[in-house]
């Protein structure tokens, strides 16, 4: 807890001191982290390998710029709307995944997130089809204040559904329902032969999941000003299950730094190089030889091998 | 005489960067491109990065711009709208950018133009199609110093209002400049009394396009209309040849550039188009560019490399009289100002920041003394007859 | 035109289609039966495949050297890359090869973009085979046809290497318990790089096969992944005649449904895909995974 707070604290003053340029690549390190955290609940407590979790993103994104785009509503509002609507939806795809397990079930995820990338290149009244939604503005309010379409102001509401997220999602996995869900990842049959329906307990880690990953997805419209299909595609959902893998899984924490790792390291690389791809797919090589328990597993051991 | 300060212009302009800034003072003008390197829209970012570098270099040669040196700040898109957006904010806010100059693809451009005013940057757009950008959707600070596509649409009606042809059929890549290219097309189609059979959408980076052949073949249309560019250009030629598509049907294209001409080989042969710029273009000033542009590159300069000089030269006589690149001074510099380029007087209105300029329909054909087959002049229309209304898409008469 | 010339050039279509899928879809499937990985540089050794074969007839002017040369060099980069690199992996879990593999298809993508360059590559096809037909009074080109052919030639042989050899037989056997195969003394081993190396392989041969009607281009890895992951799941992941189906299946909704509702046609396939695994979590042929 003290840990979290000396986080948050730190988080909180950067803006102090950043330049307008390493604030936006924070803030979008930031949404990221949480969009990864979010599928960490699903792949780390109860390993369900969703390879479809740019539905979640997608569906928040989309949400939350017609929100912004069509109607008055704040900001402030749109966002969290926006992360409820994708948790709705995260229900029924929760449903006909679960249906499956093991491999099937990433199967299935990937097909329902491809299914609604079909859909959202088609729909354009809704989604702009290829063209996306352009111009998503950053509505002022509540009660006419005009903060959080600032930059700094972004960031702490980015910073604030952070946090926010984190604490629920410890403490979900911190309780009953967490031993639960950890029960389903080690043995599901044994768990379901002490009379849990493990069914309902992962629909429910699903929703929880989506909930929070379209927040990301809600958060980023109006950051980018910009919400199109690729944040639909198969490629985000693969890249931010590589950035839960790099973090270290179940850990709710190593995919927050894996996200920040990831965005960062290939802002950086292609600035200098057009080659950037080239040494970014040498980094996730070496990063599996020579890393295998991800970045916190990294730190840990360090830690470990210097107190010895 | 005046060839050998040519030699002696590019021998300057091939000295080290570090030493040229010296030279010209020590505060850059810094200009953003956040282009597609990589993707079906490669070939045409690496064509704009050519002509930018080429333009850079010559006007640095000549002492820069306001005594500054022009900076490129060049970025891969990888012609994904969302990144687009990231690199032109990196751009502006990392690097200090206050001017942009090219974006790959329309749908790129139409997601960054609502952001111009917060970054208080200009955007010279040098290949960008999009008839919205210069309509619905225009902003203070967007100009266009191209041929955007309804006027490159518009080239080929008034090419084909005397032709026999009677029913038209058209492809168009599934984005911004297909739809809105192919929506002109249909108006002016249907205006000119002729017959509009029907119209197809590839997503880009279609590979295959053996069903759309089959549907155009279908459709007993005697013309087809194509609205595509880079990868997805060049593989819909080179299939059209296999289905033997041109027997039957006379294909017409809004862009003719060489690269697809190249990828296709003699499947090009034939093709009839409206060209946004090509080496064949007549006039003095084309001539000198194509020859400086031999020197640099031994090769000739391509559709998108001469539209991205010539929006080069339409922002350094802006920049030059505004005094300054400030967006408030900038404006309405470029507003109203014309000048003499390679693909004759081009004027930018103020009205819509559109560039009126000259259509061209070309024929590509073979050639003696060319490997390849080139587009050849067949046709000029005034820019007064292809330059929409001011802010619109369409055409009155 | 008429109804029968149109329905039999789309078919012979689709069936072109399906045998270029097939290629993909067969080495996928191949690897994943032997190793339980995701080959996520599936569609980069398809793409690769492609511009061996444009330097083959570029150096050579010889298609058939290029079909020759290109799946062995692919398969032997394969290979190389499993004895390398996978091979350290064996025992840790599916995380590690989804993460190599996926920096295995940026490194190969932009390695090519440095070889080769951005622009499209025209690959020349052999002058027999660039002619046209007329089925029914219909032009359709001969490549697509021998492209169609050569789908069901190689399926056979691939069929018949597995039913005949005993590289075949081993493969097999690994695929249905690795550990027993390795009990009776057989280096498992050698049959993976073998299996990797023959499914990046036949990856190859696919991009040969596309690049003289598609271009060899750097979009071509994208989609091709894909388009094989769906068709590998509909046919059920290690099944063979699975992905002989699922590129079937794939290639007529694509053709088809492209063709009268064109709208919906990629939704539809994706459709297809999710209905299959409800009812049939392991995909048509697969196992219950």
């Amino acid at each position: 807890m003290r840990m979290t707070l000396a986080v948050a604290v730190l988080l909180a003053l950067l803006p102090l001191g950043l330049p307008p340029y390493a604030m936006t690549l924070l803030t979008e390190a930031l949404i990221m982290g949480l969009f990864a955290m979010s599928l960490d609940l699903m792949v780390g407590y109860a390993r369900l390998i969703s390879f479809g979790h740019a539905a979640a993103y997608g569906l928040g994104a989309y949400t939350c710029g017609n929100i912004l785009l069509h109607t008055d509503i704040p900001l402030p509002l749109a966002v969290p709307m926006a992360g409820v609507f994708s948790g709705f939806i995260g229900i029924g795809i929760a449903w006909v995944c679960t249906q499956a397990t093991g491999v099937s079930f990433s199967m299935l995820t990937l097909a329902l997130a491809q299914l609604l990338y079909a859909v959202a290149f088609k729909w354009t009244s809704v989604t702009g089809a290829s063209d996306g939604l352009a111009g998503i503005p950053r509505r002022p309010g509540p009660f006419g204040t005009t903060y959080f379409s600032t930059k700094i102001g972004f960031y702490y509401l980015t910073m604030a559904c952070l946090f926010g997220s984190f604490l629920f999602a410890r403490a979900l996995v911190r309780s009953p329902f967490g031993a639960v869900l950890r029960g389903i990842r080690e043995n599901e049959a044994k768990t379901l032969s002490l009379g849990y329906n493990t069914r309902l307990y992962k629909i429910a880690v699903v929703a929880a999941s989506y909930i929070l990953g379209g927040l990301a997805g809600a958060l980023y419209a109006p950051f980018a000003g910009f919400a199109n299909t690729e944040l639909l595609f198969w490629l985000l959902s693969g890249q931010v299950l590589i950035m839960v893998i790099v973090g270290g899984t179940g850990t709710l924490v190593g995919p927050i730094l894996g996200a920040a790792f990831f965005l960062l390291v290939q802002q950086q690389l292609s600035t200098y190089t057009d080659s950037w791809a080239l040494f970014f797919g040498v980094i996730f090589i070496a990063f599996v030889l020579f890393a295998p328990e991800g970045i916190l597993g990294l730190a840990r051991r360090r830690r470990s091998v210097r107190s010895h | 005489m005046i060839g050998l300060n040519r030699r002696t212009l590019l021998a300057s302009a091939l000295a080290s960067p570090v030493v040229l800034r010296h030279a010209l003072g020590d505060t850059p003008i810094k200009i953003g491109m956040p282009v597609a390197l990589t993707g079906p829209g490669g070939e045409i970012g690496a064509q704009m990065r050519r002509g930018a570098e080429f333009w850079a270099k010559h006007t640095n040669a000549k002492g820069g711009l306001l005594g500054r040196p022009i900076e490129l700040v060049i970025q891969d898109t990888g012609g994904d709208p969302a990144a687009c957006v990231r690199k032109a904010q990196d751009v502006v806010e990392r690097d200090g950018c206050r001017l942009l100059y090219g974006m790959t693809y329309s749908s790129e451009a139409l997601a960054v133009v609502p952001k111009l005013a917060e970054w208080n940057a200009i955007f010279m757009s040098s290949v960008n199609g999009d008839g919205r950008l210069t309509g619905s959707s225009l902003v203070p600070n967007f100009f266009r110093a191209n041929t955007s596509g309804p006027m490159g649409t518009r080239a080929v009606s008034l090419y084909l209002r005397p032709a026999a042809y009677k029913g038209f059929f058209a492809i168009g890549m599934d984005y911004a400049w297909g739809h809105n290219s192919i929506g002109v097309f249909k108006d002016e189609v249907q205006r000119a009394g002729k017959n509009f059979i029907g119209d197809v959408y590839s997503p880009i980076g279609t590979k295959d396009f053996s069903t759309y052949i089959a549907k155009i073949r279908q459709s007993g249309a005697d013309a087809c209309f194509i609205v595509m560019q880079g990868d997805d250009n060049a593989a819909f030629l080179s299939q059209a040849k296999q289905y033997r598509l041109s027997d039957k049907v006379q294909l017409l294209t809004e862009v003719v550039d060489l690269n697809s001409i190249a990828a296709t080989g003699e499947a090009a042969v034939g093709l009839i188009g409206s060209s946004r710029y090509s080496f064949t273009f007549p006039g003095e000033a084309n001539a000198e560019f194509v020859e400086m542009w031999k020197k640099e590159y031994k090769t000739v300069p391509d559709t998108f490399e001469g539209e991205q000089w010539q929006a080069g030269l339409v922002l350094a006589a802006g920049i030059t009289k505004a005094g300054s690149i400030d967006a408030d001074k900038l404006r309405p510099a470029l507003e109203n100002i014309e000048i003499d380029s390679i693909k004759g007087h081009v004027k930018i209105r103020a009205c819509d920041h559109q560039g009126e300029q000259q259509g061209f329909m070309v024929k590509v054909v073979k050639k003696e003394g060319f490997d390849k087959p080139i587009p050849e002049l067949i046709s000029t229309f005034a820019a007064d007859r292809v330059t929409p209304g001011c802010g619109k898409m369409t055409y009155d008469s | 035109m008429d109804v029968l010339p149109f329905l039999v050039t789309q078919c012979l279509n689709a069936l072109s289609q399906a045998a270029l899928l097939f290629f993909l879809g067969c080495g996928l499937t191949l690897i994943f039966g032997i190793m339980r990985i995701v080959n996520f540089a599936h569609g980069a050794f398809f793409m690769l495949g492609a511009y061996v074969g444009w330097s083959a007839v570029h150096w050579t002017g010889n298609f058939w050297v290029a079909l020759v040369a290109a799946p062995i060099l692919v398969g032997g980069f394969g290979a190389a890359f499993e004895l390398g690199i996978l091979r350290r992996l064996y025992g840790r879990d599916g995380h590690a090869f989804l993460m190599v593999t996926f920096g295995l298809t940026l490194v190969m993508g932009e390695a090519i973009r440095l070889l080769w360059g951005v622009e499209a590559l025209q690959v020349q096809m052999p002058v027999s085979l660039s002619d046209i037909v007329f089925i029914l009074d219909e032009p359709f080109p001969i490549y697509r046809l021998f492209l169609a052919g050569s789908g069901v030639v190689v399926a056979i042989v691939i069929w018949q290497f597995l039913e005949r050899t005993r590289l075949g037989l081993l493969i097999r056997a690994t695929s249905q318990n690795a550990e027993m195969v390795h009990a009776l003394g057989t280096d498992v081993r050698l049959v993976r790089s073998a299996v990797f190396g023959i499914g990046c392989g036949l990856a190859g041969i696919g991009g040969v096969f596309a690049a003289p009607m598609v271009t060899a281009s750097l979009g071509m890895a994208p989609n091709a992944v894909i388009d094989t992951f769906v068709i590998v799941i509909i046919g059920g992941m290690g099944s063979f005649l699975g992905s002989m189906i699922g590129a079937l299946l794939v290639a007529f909704v694509q053709v088809f449904g492209s063709y009268f509702f064109p709208d919906f046609a990629m939704a539809f396939m994706y459709l297809i895909m999710l209905t299959i695994l409800v009812v049939r979590p392991g995909g048509l042929l697969g196992k219950e995974a």
